[in-house]
């Protein structure tokens, strides 16, 4: 009898188990956590390369020049940000931190990308017909940015079987509008040694 | 007696000799026979349901019978590489690539030794091991994934893609001292891909990368058209707007299978018969001879860009030595177990555990069912502006197999407008 007990015993904590591997474990990180699974580019990347780019680019003397010069804060558009890597690199997230930087710090405006303005056109062109007067938005008082965002993101790849290093470069150049300077460029490096495992 | 058994009073001697076996071997057995008999038909035979959709022109239908299969575990990496295939060829390029992404991610996986599939493949058969593809396979996944980015649009998609493969197929060269392992037609494509991106460099290098790999490869002359864009980027002299037409011609090799019997040389041990299965490649045939892209009356005639059928009757040619010595080593074992079987069982135990070692040995002959027998291309020097094309298939005899239009095909200035299309002989015509 006792047998049969223990038996029992022993198939319902091996069900238990069997079936405790059966959910999805969802378990909340903090954004700050670094985990890096494949060693492709990743969250810690995108957070490192908007780190160094915000400090760099708000604590540059672009922005005193600018003042200096026209007495009111320079505005910037988003151009493009070029992947010339080895990886399908979202440049959106980095980007839009900066973006948030340069908004939030009211040193510096940033105006609607050309797809994003084309929304708000046709939003003005409908109050144009249905809003009232006192809250319709006239066409031509757009603000043209003074300077342009654009950029690269470069890998070179060392490898060779079971290990690889991975060295990205992303820079990011301002560039006036006006007669094409280059008011500021940042620049962050990330190294990664890559092992790929030999058993599983 | 010997290994004759006959009468009652055999039977019970024998029986209480199968008692005196410990049960768990007769579980084992078993559990083998279980494992073993539903993948008795070889992976070539099960694949033909999804072949013959695709033939008919029937992808919904070949995606079908592909989700029918359900390969999964060992064979996942099978799943996403034909199923990111027949996404292409349906036009549904972002899938597509999601499942080459994911067969990607699984042959880098596979790549690491599994030390339980390593044993399991020594004791039953290869099949055991999971299916990591072959070095040519593994280097075609970044073509098609380049040419889905390049038709959604996506050249710095595409141009990734080209950045990848010249990293994967450096470590490919490294390991295997194969020269049909050059890539030859990726770089090509990934010429245009960097020309395309404004890489001039990178173009130029791709091109001199290719005809040197074709050039090794020797299996056909360089293509013209990759002679010339040489000549011309040599000169500095830009791309023109042009139509690429690209076509998946007839299915790749299939592995058949060849079972080689052996009789056992220890005649003590009773009559056994153990089989050394190997894979044997089987040459599909290659449909269309030559296709000619016209648009207002302008034409230009394909010319071979890639022979699969070629590389992977090459590749299984110098793997076969390692299975054959594979094979060798696994039927030692199962000899053994044989004759330890029948010590302790007697004979029918050996007669059984020799059914299941016999039963178990079958031939790895998994592929990547869906690449083409060859691949042509042709490519029509166009305005820039909107096209419709005609792309007209020949046989080797010079008759029409088929004509296809694409209309309202965009080529803008100094771009590459790629299309893509497939043929592979109907289950009627097929030989």
């Amino acid at each position: 009898m006792l047998k049969k007990r223990t038996w029992a015993m022993i198939l319902l904590s091996v069900a238990a188990l069997m079936l405790s591997g059966c959910s999805t474990e969802v378990k909340r990180v903090g954004v700050e956590q670094v985990k890096d699974l494949s060693g492709n580019w990743n969250d810690t990347d995108s957070r490192l390369v908007s780190e160094e780019m915000i400090r760099d680019s708000l604590s540059a003397s672009w922005i005193d020049r600018h003042e200096k010069n026209s007495s009111k804060a320079p505005s910037v558009i988003i151009g493009s940000i070029r992947n010339l890597s080895h990886e399908h690199v979202n440049t959106r997230t980095f980007v839009a931190d900066l973006e948030r930087a340069f908004v939030n710090s009211g040193r510096v405006d940033v105006v609607a990308s050309k797809d994003e303005r084309e929304g708000i056109r046709q939003e003005r062109a409908d109050m144009d017909l249905n809003s009232s007067e006192e809250s319709r938005k006239e066409m031509g008082k757009e603000t043209g940015a003074d300077y342009m965002l654009i950029g690269t993101i470069n890998t070179i790849i060392d490898a060779t079987e079971g290990e690889q290093i991975r060295f990205y470069q992303v820079d990011l150049t301002l560039v006036s509008i006006a007669d094409n300077r280059k008011v500021w460029t940042g620049q962050k490096k990330l190294k990664k040694d890559v092992k790929e495992a030999k058993f599983r | 007696m010997g290994n004759v058994i006959c009468g009652d009073s055999g039977i019970s001697s024998r029986v209480k000799q199968w008692r005196g076996l410990p049960r768990v071997f007769f579980g084992l057995a078993a559990l083998s026979m279980v494992l073993v008999l539903p993948g008795c038909a070889t992976f070539s035979v099960s694949v033909s349901q999804m072949e013959k959709a695709a033939a008919n022109r029937d992808l919904d239908g070949a995606l079908k019978a592909l989700d029918n299969l359900k390969l999964s575990g060992a064979d996942e990496a099978l799943h996403h590489l034909n199923k990111g295939t027949l996404l292409r060829l349906q036009g549904n390029y972002a899938e597509s690539n999601r499942h080459f992404d994911e067969a990607k991610r699984l042959m880098e996986k596979f790549n690491a030794i599994s030390v339980t599939e390593q044993f399991a493949s020594f004791a039953v058969n290869d099949t055991m091991k999971a299916y990591e593809g072959l070095p040519s396979e593994q280097l075609m996944v970044y073509a098609f994934e380049a040419l889905n980015y390049l038709q959604s649009g996506d050249v710095e998609g595409a141009a990734v893609e080209a950045r990848q493969f010249d990293v994967k197929q450096r470590l490919i060269a490294e390991k295997n001292n194969a020269n049909y392992l050059s890539g030859a037609f990726v770089r090509y494509l990934n010429s245009m891909v960097y020309e395309s991106a404004g890489e001039k460099d990178e173009a130029r290098i791709e091109m001199e990368s290719a005809v040197a790999g074709y050039k090794a490869q020797d299996s056909f002359p360089v293509p013209k058209g990759l002679a010339d864009d040489l000549k011309r980027r040599s000169a500095g002299k830009s791309a023109p707007s042009e139509a690429v037409f690209i076509l998946h011609n007839g299915l790749g090799p299939t592995l058949s299978e060849v079972v080689v019997h052996v009789v056992n040389p220890q005649p003590d041990s009773g009559p056994a018969v153990f089989s050394l299965a190997v894979p044997k490649f089987a040459r599909r045939s290659e449909p269309v001879a030559r296709v000619v892209l016209s648009s207002e009356g302008f034409s230009a005639t394909s010319e071979i860009v890639e022979d699969v059928n070629d590389i992977a009757e090459r590749s299984l040619k110098d793997r076969l030595p390692i299975i054959i010595a594979r094979g060798v080593a696994r039927m030692v074992a199962k000899s053994v177990a044989v004759n330890e079987a029948k010590k302790k069982g007697g004979t029918l135990a050996g007669l059984f555990t020799n059914i299941v070692t016999t039963v178990s040995e079958r031939a790895d002959t998994r592929s990547w069912s869906m690449l083409p027998a060859n691949i042509l291309m042709a490519r029509l020097p166009l305005t820039a502006g909107t096209h419709d094309l005609t792309a007209t298939y020949y046989s080797a005899s010079g008759s029409v197999l088929e004509t296809h239009e694409f209309k309202d095909v965009v080529v803008k200035s100094g771009r590459k407008a790629f299309v893509t299309d497939y043929f592979i002989n109907p289950p009627s015509r097929a030989q």
